[in-house]
């Protein structure tokens, strides 16, 4: 009972600290998702409208268009990030020359705002200005402008993603492969058994964990990318690029529409935790009930 | 007595086993229900929260322009969560 209360002591200062600033806003954004506020108009007052704000979201073209290309950006994102980030970590794992200078280059887009990000990589795609157009017109002929291709503008934002975050997948896999016992390999490679089946059967049930914490920061990043993309693109052309975070910024400040962006706030955050909670279900949890 | 005594002698003991059983609560407790995962009292409530929005987004879309009250959706929900918290 004593250790009780004092873990409860001990815990006080953080849970005070969540509550003001994780639960407090969350409950104002919900609160404010059922109800139409726009301060900026003539009349400010903030005036109930029940399940109107949900209402006109599922029937929002430009939200539903914003839903399927965040899922789709999501989708590529997040599996090339795993997959470039797990073969970087094996290639880090080996000792080659140059491997620390390397390793350190490697991380370095992690530590730039995203903000920043945007900008080298609008700097670098522009097409009178920029080196990647330039490349690709010199070398294959292809024409690479983002301002007027759709498909272009995506992929430049799912590589911008990619080229972004892989070092935070790597450093992680990296730390989670190194603490690898080395007997079931070892034991797997007497009993004959090829690099497939050593990373299907050993490798990868033994870093799920870690992978899937990965997957989860992930996840929860790419479903909230806004500054990168409104950088580099705004969100065009069209609404090639503009992700759920992108619609949200578009609605609550330059339209000061507070109450309807509440209400897809409120959706997104439902649709992080629910794509969460069915990736922990789908992978973790079957295991630890035949445990 | 006999703690101090195991027949496995690979086991490490948990010395704080009892403690952490009566500091337990009831709602705590995982059980096998309907789910297809082992769950506790907030598992089962929060996944009736997350059918209940998915009802209520899915009623307004294609359901309410038919003329079927959303208040129906929130009925349904509560029926749901009520059998999912007890049996699931």
């Amino acid at each position: 009972m004593q250790s009780n209360r004092l873990g409860w002591i001990l815990l006080a200062p953080t849970l005070v600290i969540l509550f003001f600033f994780g639960v407090v806003p969350f409950l104002y954004v919900l609160w404010l998702s059922f109800h139409q506020w726009n301060p900026f108009a003539l009349d400010p007052t903030i005036v109930y409208n029940g399940a109107d704000n949900f209402r006109a979201l599922v029937f929002d073209s430009g939200f539903l268009s914003s839903l399927g290309v965040t899922i789709a950006f999501v989708f590529f994102a997040v599996l090339s990030e795993l997959i470039i980030g797990y073969l970087l970590a094996q290639a880090f794992l080996k000792e080659f020359p140059g491997k620390a200078f390397f390793r350190t280059i490697h991380t370095l887009p992690l530590i730039m705002a995203p903000i920043i990000v945007g900008s080298i990589w609008k700097l670098m795609t522009t097409p009178s200005i920029g080196i990647i157009p330039s490349l690709l017109d010199s070398w294959f002929g292809f024409d690479l402008n983002i301002g007027t291709s759709a498909v272009a503008a995506f992929t430049v934002t799912v590589v911008m993603d990619v080229w972004h975050w892989t070092p935070l997948v790597t450093l992680t896999l990296i730390a989670a492969l190194v603490s690898l016992p080395a007997d079931p390999f070892e034991q797997a490679q007497i009993d004959g058994a090829n690099k497939r089946q050593i990373f299907w059967h050993i490798t990868l049930p033994m870093i799920a964990p870690a992978l899937l914490a990965t997957v989860f920061i992930r996840l929860m990043d790419a479903l909230r990318t806004v500054d990168e993309v409104l950088m580099l693109t705004g969100g065009g052309p069209g609404s090639a690029t503009r992700y759920l975070g992108v619609h949200i910024f578009k609605e609550v400040f330059p339209k000061t529409n507070y109450g309807y962006g509440s209400a897809v706030s409120i959706i997104v955050l439902y649709l992080t935790i629910v794509s969460c909670w069915l990736l922990y279900v789908a992978l973790i949890a079957p295991r630890n009930k035949k445990a | 007595m006999s703690r101090t005594e195991p027949q496995d002698i690979e086991t490490p003991i948990n010395i704080y086993e009892e403690q952490e059983e009566s500091r337990q609560s009831p709602l705590d407790k995982e059980r096998d229900g309907f789910l297809p995962i082992q769950t506790n009292w907030f598992d089962r409530v929060f996944i009736s929260v997350i059918i209940w929005v998915a009802l209520s987004l899915f009623w307004l879309r294609f359901l309410e322009p038919a003329g079927l009250s959303l208040n129906f959706s929130h009925a349904i929900a509560v029926l749901l969560g009520v059998y999912i918290v007890w049996k699931g």
